[in-house]
């Protein structure tokens, strides 16, 4: 029976089989496609476009070449922003992967209890920024927040303490709001990639003697490699878009403080009405992740084990 | 410099309005719903009225009455937040969208969208619904732009002196008449570790243009404002230096919010709260906060204050004792594709023109239907708070003899007033002076002046 069916199919069968396989993945993928074409591939032209244009957000645009990214060479205000952006960076590259990696170790080593802290240090990432923002403001408010509650204990360092009103505090302040929001994401993803990491190899390290520190270097870091790069090229990536949490608590402020490109990028659009110039801005930022991600590729290519 | 133009057709219709960037994009495009769908006797309109009470109010008192009334016309209402309107409003009525009855948050917003011929003309029906002689003059002047009237000035406001009266009482004070006064008082209750006056701008950063307002208006005076508003003088005389000078003294004694950082933290429920539980004891606030000063004053708020106000004081010799900014919350107007433009113009004249309607609306939901109409005592119902009809009145007949002043968000244009908003921050931290601001607000200035985006400035009576 069986020789008999496969003598009747056609021997060009096979072939057919996959092309219309393949037929079949891309009508699949046909409906993405067409929406990424319309709502990123569209608009991502158009501000192409008007990043060379005068342009209001209403009426005509008139088209002024490279003023646009002539201006921005020359602005203050986002040289800061962007600075910030790069402090923001610093922040996110150092202290919730740092957090992360401590809280996932710490996760892995124990079995009771995992999956409810695994869900607490998680909570805080699904809820929306608007909430995590609001909870944050009432804690930190000066006279009504967590400072306040401590001076009635007799432990007054914190009275009076103005986190969001403050020049030096602001930026900080927030990237803390922030964080509290993001380690749990990162504890998630590196507890997932410690789990994959072949219990033998500790079991082989500490019959070379090799103590808790040196596990983590020799073995746990290189284990977690490839989740450690996503993860570091995600936080540069975010930072650099960073918006929501600055914009929800201190709108940029007080003076600026803690503006990133993304809140000046919306008082240009919205406020100021120069969508060309956002569009600009938005651009070059686009331009410095992209860039980011070209450098990963061109190492990943080098032979660089990320 | 190139003069290519694109139009409509060739770029948003087709991406969307997310031009800025695709990190806009989901933003952007949830603007361009809600906008007309046409169909005869439809009339679409976008609403900034906030809160569930005065909405449900707006459904039962003004859209089904006025269905009633006009039979065939179907009101389509959207409540937008307000701080989101004219964005979502540009990016709809660019992309050919958008409400009928378009609501933009001033004067000069609205120029720029007359400017761009989004805006149908209402001369015509100002004359079938007789709006000269119903509606206060200068508002009418103020939407008429190259002799066409596009706009009506609506949800009519002022800058204020409130006061936490019980306070006042136990301390024997009364407002102050004068800058002298002012700054006695506000000594004395420093002393006392009263904060003079509750602010903050932690809510909203852009609230900190409340103080050029008033500063400007009651040191500089109007006629200095009418004179750098019209281009005769500069925004970098000494005359309004001198004003944002006063201000980050007040402010750098600690006499707004209690020090500058809580000045820029301070959101509105804790200076609010501050003003009625009578740790601050003033707070200098546009006509609106007597919406939401039950909240915090009386039983409903734990305490048994009470609370006044008074018109800002003259802060120099020579500015008008009794002296109202004139704010102009929003603008009523027509979208140039509006389906039933006949429908619109009539929901507009219901909602602005008719004296017994208005005030019924604006005693039930203070601050939210200030039409631009000619008020006097005993024109409101009695149950009409007695402070806020005196606001009311005081207010109309002010502006109605040319005593007024303006405000920045209703008389500057955009790019001004952002500069105005994000600048002052920086003086008060003494990144630059007060006359690095004046100067720099007047670089800004010029240019929107070269660009004709000034709206019509109206000439106070004293100028």
């Amino acid at each position: 029976m069986e020789a008999n069916h496969t003598a009747a199919v056609p021997k060009r069968a096979p072939g057919s089989l996959r092309r219309r396989r393949r037929m079949l993945a891309w009508v699949f993928m046909l409906p993405l496609l067409v929406v990424n074409v319309l709502v990123i591939l569209g608009p991502s032209v158009a501000t192409i476009y008007y990043s060379f244009t005068d342009w209001s957000g209403l009426g005509p645009a008139e088209f002024v070449g490279l003023e646009n990214y002539r201006e921005i060479l020359s602005d203050g205000d986002f040289y800061l922003a962007m600075w910030h952006n790069i402090l923001w960076t610093l922040i996110f590259l150092t202290v919730p992967i740092s957090m992360g990696l401590l809280g996932a170790f710490l996760l892995s080593q124990i079995n009771r209890f995992q999956i409810f802290f695994r869900i607490v240090y998680f909570i805080p990432y699904v809820v929306a920024s608007v909430v995590n923002a609001a909870l944050w403001q009432n804690i930190l408010d000066p006279d009504r927040g967590i400072g306040s509650t401590l001076a009635s204990i007799g432990i007054p360092f914190l009275d009076g303490v103005s986190f969001f009103g403050s020049e030096r505090l602001a930026l900080p302040a927030v990237a803390f709001v922030n964080n509290w929001a993001w380690w749990g994401f990162v504890v998630l993803l590196f507890l997932t990639a410690l789990q994959s990491v072949d219990a033998q190899l500790y079991d082989a390290a500490k019959v070379d003697g090799a103590g808790r520190w040196q596990q983590f270097i020799n073995v746990t870091i290189p284990g977690i490699r490839p989740t450690l790069v996503f993860v570091v090229l995600l936080t540069i990536i975010n930072s650099l878009l960073v918006f929501d949490y600055v914009y929800i608590i201190t709108r940029g402020g007080p003076a600026g403080a803690s503006e990133v490109v993304g809140t000046l990028m919306y008082k240009e659009a919205f406020e100021r009405f120069e969508a060309g110039y956002a569009a600009a801005m938005g651009l070059g930022l686009s331009f410095v992740s992209g860039l980011i991600v070209l450098v990963f590729i061109f190492l990943r290519r080098r032979g660089w084990e990320i | 410099m190139g003069n290519r133009r694109i139009t409509r057709r060739q770029f948003i219709q087709r991406s969307g309005a997310a031009a800025l960037g695709a990190s806009f994009a989901g933003t952007l495009l949830a603007g361009c719903g809600g906008g007309s769908e046409g169909g005869s006797g439809q009339v679409a309109y976008w609403s900034n009225l906030e809160g569930s009470g005065p909405q449900d109010y707006f459904g039962k008192n003004i859209e089904t009455p006025f269905e009633k009334s006009n039979k065939g016309t179907q009101l389509k209402v959207t409540f937008q937040p307000p701080d989101e309107m004219d964005r979502l409003l540009r990016t709809a009525l660019q992309g050919g969208e958008g409400p009928d009855i378009v609501m933009t948050p001033g004067p000069a917003y609205a120029q720029e969208y007359i400017d761009a011929n989004l805006f149908a003309e209402l001369d015509d029906y100002a004359g079938q619904y007789g709006w000269d002689d119903k509606l206060l003059g200068w508002a009418l002047d103020l939407g008429r732009v190259g002799g066409s009237l596009s706009a009506i000035p609506y949800q009519l406001q002022t800058m204020l002196l409130y006061y936490n009266k019980s306070l006042f009482g136990e301390m024997g004070m009364k407002p102050p008449k004068n800058r002298d006064e002012l700054e006695a008082m506000a000594e004395e209750l420093s002393g006392q570790g009263i904060t003079p006056f509750a602010a903050g701008i932690g809510d909203d950063p852009a609230s900190i243009e409340w103080y050029p307002t008033v500063f400007w208006n009651h040191y500089s005076g109007p006629d200095a404002l009418y004179q750098a508003l019209t281009g005769e003088t500069k925004f970098a005389d000494p005359i309004f230096v001198e004003a944002i000078e006063l201000f980050k003294t007040y402010v750098d004694n600690g006499w707004f919010g209690g020090s500058q950082e809580r000045f820029f933290s301070n959101g509105f429920d804790t200076l609010h709260a501050d003003f009625g539980e009578g740790k601050a004891a003033m707070n200098v606030e546009g006509s609106w906060f007597m919406a939401s000063a039950v909240d915090f004053f009386g039983q409903a708020a734990g305490n048994e204050n009470d609370w006044d106000w008074t018109p800002l004081p003259p802060l120099r010799e020579g500015v008008p004792p009794e002296l109202y900014e004139l704010g102009i919350g929003s603008t009523l107007s027509v979208n140039q594709s509006a389906q039933n433009p006949e429908g619109a113009a009539a929901f507009v004249d219901y909602l602005v023109a008719d004296k017994a309607r208005v005030t019924e609306w604006m005693a039930a939901v203070p601050s939210a239907f200030n039409a631009p109409l000619p008020f006097q005592e005993g024109d409101f119902p009695s149950s009409m708070d007695p402070r806020v009809e005196r606001q009311l009145v005081s207010l109309s007949q002010a502006t109605s003899e040319g005593n007024f002043g303006y405000t920045n968000w209703s008389f500057f244009p955009a790019k001004s007033t952002v500069y105005i908003q994000e600048e002052m921050q920086k003086v008060l931290t003494s990144d630059i002076t007060a006359a690095e601001y004046c100067s720099g607000l007047d670089e800004v200035f010029k240019e929107d002046r070269k660009e004709g985006l000034v709206p019509k400035i109206i000439k106070p009576g004293s100028a």
